[in-house]
């Protein structure tokens, strides 16, 4: 009898784990699905009723809860003030929309964003709005999944203050639709120089002016001793992420030996789309990468390196192994590489390298198309869902005061103040810096997750922002503000991404094609037009003659 | 009293059997007991399966599934096929070389850990081997990176330069980047890695040999090693040929220490199917799971037919099936 009892008993546990997992599967579906994304009081829009009773149901509507993601780009990360960042915009948009809105944020890892966006939508977990890369916008674009925005665009509050508008008119298609805003320009890399390491060696960066001055720069880095420790041959010239970057521009992060190619597929001037990979300028561009990598000039590790990884080995406190160039983002991360060296107590002065004549012959570095936020539409052929979206999440952000101050500084008293204070950061070391503040000033605090540095920007950077603030907030470090005039004195757009059904679903084998290339050639030493034959033209060159023909029948 | 209600006990006596609702009505705690995990499985394992079906439409991450018929296999063994055979064939070369030098090197460790006669050396020397097992392959993928780095900071690479290997004009090696070097050094870790955990398995068999055996081999004057190869080594040989069978059917499943461990400039000896169809599913921004499916779908027929390959191989050294 006991044993009866006992396995009744363990059977309806289970049984009872089942179902409750089933109950919550049922609720999580609910709540997550397209249909239903995060709206609490949806109006009923059948057919059968009216027009009139449409309006007013548009009007009505309130979306009291929205769901976003976002890649890195919000800076104001978990550990970073973000739930303060979250609290005074919940605040400010309740406010603004007469009802109480629970911002709901879901930050994604920023190197793996495109995977988990995929793996998101893969499961029907739609949020309202998100964060996408220009190229991974093209693709999504022509699905229908995202809201066409141009007319709430055409009518934003915003729009009288605009002074870049042809950032998001460029991204209207040909019928005049926007299913993305970008509240930025793209940005782009410029490349940097450790000045130690050229008064190490005697060089004037004035001097660098062509390919051959360049790369004789790194392969001194390399040869000789510019760390000053004693050892020549224990440094690089250059190191990157990468010799082809895995998402557009592709190039910006060496440009030097990319120069005139750019590999990948682009449309020329008379607006025939062709590869740009297959081509002698990107031949040319590969033996010059081979030809640095023989000579030491590139650190070999630019082969597999990440980002972070080719970032923290630059600024790493120990130089040996490090290199002197590093081509990366301008602006806002001009000052961050600098406030990094200093931390780590390496010499922190940089120089920013005027593009090469080979470089600046094509228009200098290139400035990659914006990320654009976009809003899912739910499909139910109603729009009082997005345009209430598009009114409480785009039109604040550029509202030139309490909420767009929050997407460009962060959240008040945590990352920037107006209230009298003073600090200091790193105290009691060399680099240490005093801050003092009147009250009334506006200016940027400590980072709430690093005190020995001071919070750079949040989401928008005030120097890139279409739509600047109207409220006189200004608090750029000089650093950042000369990074953001050097890089738009010396950029050239990047070209357009290509929007095709085939390169969307072989984009990733012919990234992996041209890597092929690019590895056999520039780490084997092998002989480019054979590697360009066997390793790109066998493998992918039919599907590219496929999307050639797509896009030029567009 | 039909023939369908009668059975034989192990004496021969024939027992009648009750009526099959009887029998249940009689177990039914048990069988009450066994239906939440009839529930489970069907739920959590064969539920996902109707999955496969995916593998017949193009299935993006936005809009409706449409159905293909065999488009994604023609992909798959047409467009793509260099690709993917190269996956393929590399699953199978690395992971039976591994299946064999990993079993390989935990034999031999086994044997030379059985004739230790110091118990807490042994002991010692088995946690010790041991410990590589239960290190995250992430973990061990960044303390390898470090060590093999081609930069001047590269642990091996300096080695190798200060022991002259290396001369001045020789570049240092990119072991994780490099064709030629990428396999052995993946098959190294491997060894390194799951050598101890291995030995469990073989020096529990080994603790079973009667020792009458060794004396009997004493008293016949066999040597050390001799003793080692006609009486250790043959105890072992059912236990070998039953881990190589059990392993044989997992073949396909490698992912994670290829994943951790190769990059784009290795694909052609690195790239395995798990790799191939991670990337074909989530470096894209709008993949077709449906050709992802579909790779899972061969790879799963695949190992469907080394299962029972396996099963075949066990009926025929063991008597006994795996399944």
């Amino acid at each position: 009898m006991k044993k009866k009892a006992l396995s009744l008993l363990l059977a309806s546990t289970m049984v009872m784990s089942l179902a409750a997992c089933g109950n919550n599967d049922a609720a999580t579906t609910d709540s997550t699905s397209n249909d239903s994304a995060s709206t609490t009081e949806k109006t009923d829009s059948s057919d059968a009723k009216t027009d009139a009773a449409t309006d007013s149901a548009a009007a009505d509507y309130q979306h009291s809860t929205l769901k976003m993601v976002v890649n890195g780009t919000l800076t104001a990360t978990v550990d970073n003030g973000q739930a303060d960042f979250e609290a005074q915009w919940e605040a400010a948009v309740s406010e603004r929309m007469g009802y109480a809105v629970d911002l709901q944020i879901q930050q994604l890892d920023h190197s793996g964003y495109t995977d988990a966006v995929g793996r998101l939508f893969a499961s029907q977990d739609y949020p309202d709005v998100m964060i996408m890369s220009a190229e991974q916008f093209k693709q999504y674009a022509p699905t229908g999944i995202l809201w066409d925005m141009a007319d709430a665009y055409a009518n934003a509050e915003f729009q009288n203050r605009i002074t870049l508008t042809a950032i998001n008119e460029n991204l209207k298609d040909k019928e005049g639709r926007l299913y993305g805003f970008a509240p930025t320009y793209g940005n782009g890399c410029v490349t940097y120089v450790k000045k130690a390491w050229l008064d190490a060696l005697g060089i004037n960066a004035d001097d660098i002016k062509t390919y051959d001055d360049y790369l004789n720069m790194l392969v001194r880095f390399h040869d000789e001793d510019p760390d000053g420790n004693g050892v020549a041959g224990d440094t690089y010239g250059v190191v990157a992420a990468g010799f082809l970057g895995n998402e557009a521009p592709y190039i910006n992060y060496l440009p030097e030996f990319w120069q005139d190619a750019y590999p990948a597929i682009l449309e020329d001037a008379n607006g025939v789309w062709y590869d740009g990979f297959n081509t002698q300028e990107t031949k040319d561009a590969l033996l010059r990468l081979q030809d640095a990598y023989n000579k030491g000039a590139i650190d070999p590790e630019s082969l597999t390196a990440s980002t972070k990884i080719a970032r923290e080995k630059w600024f790493s406190n120990d130089q040996t192994g490090s290199s002197g160039v590093f081509t990366y983002w301008a602006g806002s991360w001009y000052q961050t590489l600098t406030d990094n060296l200093v931390k780590n107590e390496v010499d922190s002065e940089l120089v920013q390298l005027a593009p090469i004549e080979e470089v600046a012959a094509i228009g200098g570095y290139l400035n990659r198309e914006a990320p654009v936020w976009v809003i899912i539409d739910d499909g139910d052929g109603d729009n009082a869902r997005e345009q209430e979206i598009f009114d409480m999440f785009i039109d604040t952000m550029l509202d030139g005061d309490v909420v767009q101050t929050l997407w460009t500084y962060g959240a008040e008293d945590v990352h920037w103040s107006t209230k009298a204070e003073s600090f200091t950061t790193n105290a009691g070391t060399d680099s240490a810096k005093e801050y003092n503040y009147e009250e009334g000033k506006f200016h940027l605090k400590q980072s709430p997750n690093d005190p020995n540095s001071v919070w750079k920007k949040n989401h928008l950077d005030p120097a890139l922002v279409v739509s600047p603030l109207t409220n006189g907030y200004v608090d750029q470090s000089e650093l950042a503000a000369a990074g953001n005039k050097f890089f738009t004195d010396n950029c050239i757009d990047a070209p357009s991404s290509p929007t095709s059904e085939t390169y969307t679903n072989e984009s990733g084998t012919i990234y992996d094609a041209k890597m092929a290339v690019v590895t056999e050639v520039v780490t084997n030493n092998g002989n480019v037009d054979d590697a360009m034959q066997t390793l790109y033209v066998d493998v992918v060159g039919a599907t590219i003659e496929t999307i050639l023909a797509e896009l030029n029948a567009q | 009293m039909s023939k369908k209600n009668v059975a034989l006990t192990s004496s021969g006596a024939e027992i009648r059997k009750k009526p099959l609702s009887l029998r249940i009505w009689n177990n039914r705690g048990y069988y009450v007991m066994f239906l939440p995990v009839l529930i489970f499985v069907l739920i959590l394992y064969y539920w996902p399966m109707l999955g496969v079906r995916y593998a017949f439409y193009e299935y993006k991450p936005v809009g409706t599934p449409t159905f293909v018929g065999l488009a994604n296999f023609e992909k798959m063994f047409g467009t793509n096929v260099k690709a993917f055979m190269t996956a393929f064939t590399n699953t199978l070369e690395l992971s039976i070389v591994r299946l064999l030098l990993t079993n390989l090197s935990a034999i031999i460790v086994s044997l030379f850990l059985n004739e230790m006669g110091n118990l807490f050396a042994k002991k010692t020397l088995q946690t010790i081997i041991y410990l590589p097992h239960f290190m995250s392959w992430a973990v061990v993928a960044s303390i390898f990176s470090l060590f093999l780095s081609p930069s001047s900071t590269g642990l091996v690479n300096g080695m190798l330069r200060e022991w002259g290997i290396l001369g001045d004009a020789d570049k240092n090696i990119y072991f994780l980047a490099n064709s030629d070097w990428w396999r052995p050094i993946f098959q190294g870790i491997n060894i390194w890695k799951e050598t101890g955990w291995g030995t469990i398995v073989f020096l529990a068999t080994l603790s079973g040999v009667n020792p009458e055996l060794y004396e009997a081999a004493d008293i016949d004057g066999a040597t050390r090693m001799q003793k080692m190869f006609y009486v250790t080594l043959p105890a072992l040989g059912s236990t070998i040929i039953t881990v190589l069978i059990l392993n044989l059917a997992k073949v396909l499943n490698m992912f994670e220490p290829v994943f951790v461990l190769y990059n784009n400039a290795v694909y052609d000896v690195a790239d395995v199917i798990s790799t191939y169809t991670y990337r074909q599913t989530f470096a894209i921004a709008l993949p077709n799971y449906g050709y992802t499916t579909a790779v899972g779908l061969f790879r799963s027929l695949v190992g469907c037919v080394l299962v029972l390959l396996s099963n075949w191989l066990s009926k025929k050294v063991r008597g006994r099936g795996i399944i």
